[in-house]
């Protein structure tokens, strides 16, 4: 990060309205209830800078939940490429910092041996802006995950933001960033003081966090604990196998392929939507099922997210975000649950 | 980050050039390749193989690779894409991706005995192997196939276990006995034939595919009588839906069956949870 710049709280709103002509930019907007969702904005006066955890992340706009893959023509044999658009570039304006993280999560499967297509253009055809977060959301614990709540991530991402007070921090992680940021109106550098700043909100933000888990030898303990009693306990009690905890997750990556078509058929639409390791079906072939019991399907979300994800790509599959918890409608908690085993690891082998 | 040129998931076109009948709900597939797009596969290797319409399943090759651009695949009836696939004639196209994943580690075998183990349609991935070993019979040691079904019927390619013989000793087992055979069929289960094998651990590689429930006991009598589970090779049957280590169906702990597998070393797959091994 060779420069940082400054913004008038007014001049952020000026410069996403600048955007906003630019781009497809989608940014939080303060919904019924309370709730703050993401989605296209028309003008910078819609956004809420001031939120705190959205239901969804900005997952769906470089990973959409249905997805169109190909087009079938089976009279001729053509497999047609369905362009995953986006028809404009996009710009996600003031995503958290656990969030981005969460998307170069799923760059690590997505853009890894082999790479998709679909996920690729969008990633690509879209710019990102950080928000950071100067405060703790309800069940947050990305400190503990070392994804926020300010950004840690060095690249994968164009700009990060700081409020400070009325004005904003404006900092680069990309060249196209840096250029946004230069045609930002009223922009001026930045000082000494403002990144001082930064740096004691930063301590602030992290101090006002309540939820935490102490990932040391956390992955090396699940991988000898599959058969700790909290999995059954909790499955049995509580789980439902809604699927409500991947489909917030914002690095759950898992899609199912449908073939939709005419009745010939001749014409088929191959397309893809999102699918959940919860799901009974999952893990089904002709012959068995390989995850039918709720408590392997609860323990396949743990650990995936705080163990055997750390083995496949080099990082945990969680991003301390709280989601799968806050939208769990028993409140399961997989944050609790794996406190439970580093409390207990060898509760359930004394019998034995 | 670059834009990519190369979609994985858009198939191929290979034609049916022979359609085989192996038993009463199993046919083979030989389709050539279409495209002029070289096409090296090794045993233990899958292709995702299926039509518009009705999606595509994963197929082990049951062929091996002798580079004329053409594979078989044996395919069982079951669920919706083998029923279409089931009704091909020859010359009828046929959509495919792969070849994907890894295959049997037949260079480490070399120098050793190997021990085929297969059940049911579990012996389709294994028949490279077989042609393989028979190929470079000098490389390798002493070589057994055992080789069992529920029905004497249901074993596929009987046909060839004469010839298999020859390079190999080929033991075969069914719970039913049923028609006469080429060779003598043991009434019984698989594990049943291992009282015929003579070996030594130490120096031998196993490759086994078959229903779970086989594998999981083939590889605990192994096991038990010495052989270290990092020289036991299984093939796993997963659901997928990519073939490429996206769609997460195959997980299994931090393995993905389609681009890690379908073929492990028992000892790297039985650390993780719901192998059911």
């Amino acid at each position: 990060m060779d420069t940082s710049h400054v913004l008038s709280k007014d001049d952020v709103y000026r410069w996403a309205d600048d955007l906003v002509g630019r781009f497809r930019v989608f940014g939080p907007v303060l919904q019924k209830r309370n709730q703050t969702t993401f989605e296209s904005i028309q003008a910078g006066g819609q956004l809420n800078l001031d939120y705190c955890s959205t239901m969804l992340s900005p997952r769906s706009f470089i990973y959409p939940s249905v997805q169109k893959l190909l087009e079938i023509d089976r009279k001729a044999n053509t497999y047609k490429v369905v362009d995953p658009g986006p028809e404009q570039t996009q710009l996600i304006f003031a995503i958290h910092p656990c969030d981005m993280h969460a998307i170069t999560v799923l760059d690590r499967t997505f853009l890894g041996d082999f790479q998709d297509y679909y996920y690729s253009k969008l990633r690509q055809g879209t710019r990102t802006v950080v928000l950071n977060c100067n405060r703790a959301c309800d069940k947050g614990f990305c400190p503990s995950m070392g994804t926020g709540p300010f950004l840690k991530i060095q690249e994968g991402y164009d700009i990060v933001m700081t409020a400070l007070g009325d004005e904003f921090l404006l900092q680069a992680g990309s060249q196209r960033g840096r250029e946004l940021i230069e045609a930002a109106p009223g922009v001026e550098a930045a000082t000494e003081e403002h990144l001082q700043r930064k740096v004691a909100i930063e301590r602030q933000a992290v101090a006002s966090f309540q939820k935490s888990i102490d990932v040391q030898g956390l992955p090396e303990l699940l991988m000898q604990t599959f058969d700790h009693p909290v999995y059954k306990e909790v499955a049995e009690e509580r789980c439902l196998g809604c699927t409500n905890c991947t489909m917030v997750c914002p690095t759950c990556y898992c899609y199912n392929v449908m073939d939709r078509s005419n009745f010939g058929p001749t014409k088929v639409e191959r397309g893809r939507q999102w699918d959940s390791c919860q799901d009974l079906s999952f893990a089904q072939v002709h012959t068995g099922n390989f995850r039918e019991p709720q408590q392997a399907r609860l323990r396949q979300f743990l650990t995936h997210k705080l163990c055997t994800w750390l083995e496949q790509y080099g990082c945990f599959g969680c991003i301390g975000c709280g989601r799968c918890m806050t939208w769990c409608p028993t409140g399961i908690d997989i944050i609790d649950m794996a406190k439970e085993i580093q409390r207990a690891p060898t509760r359930g082998l004394e019998q034995e | 980050m670059n834009t990519l040129t190369v979609n994985p998931l858009v198939a191929e076109v290979a034609r049916v050039e022979e359609k085989i009948d192996e038993t009463a709900d199993t046919i083979s597939l030989r389709l050539s390749h279409v495209s002029s797009k070289p096409l090296a596969y090794s045993p233990g290797q899958f292709n995702m193989v299926g039509f518009g319409g009705f999606g595509e399943a994963p197929f082990s090759f049951s062929s091996l690779d002798t580079g004329d651009g053409t594979f078989v695949h044996t395919i069982r009836a079951a669920g919706n894409v083998v029923s279409a696939l089931q009704q091909l004639e020859r010359g009828d196209p046929v959509a495919f991706r792969g070849p994907f994943g890894t295959g049997w580690p037949l260079a480490d075998a070399r120098g050793k005995s190997v021990l085929i183990v297969a059940g049911g349609i579990g012996m389709a991935p294994l028949r490279p192997v077989v042609y393989y070993v028979l190929k470079n019979r000098d490389s390798f040691r002493d070589v057994y196939l055992l080789y069992g079904a529920k029905k004497s019927d249901d074993l596929l390619y009987e046909r060839e276990f004469a010839r298999w013989n020859e390079g190999m000793t080929v033991l075969l087992a069914a719970e039913q006995v049923q028609s006469e055979l080429d060779l003598p069929v043991h009434e019984g289960l698989v594990t049943k034939l291992f009282q015929s094998v003579h070996l030594s651990w130490p120096e031998t590689i196993t490759f086994t595919c078959g229903p779970q429930v086989m594998i999981k006991f083939v590889a605990g009598l192994l096991i038990l009588d010495g052989q270290r589970p990092q020289d036991i090779y299984i093939s796993l049957e997963r659901r997928m839906k990519c073939g490429i280590g996206h769609c997460g169906h195959c997980q299994i702990g931090a393995r993905y069956v389609c681009q890690d597998g379908p073929v492990f070393a028992l000892a790297d797959i039985t650390r993780f949870q719901d192998t059911l091994l």
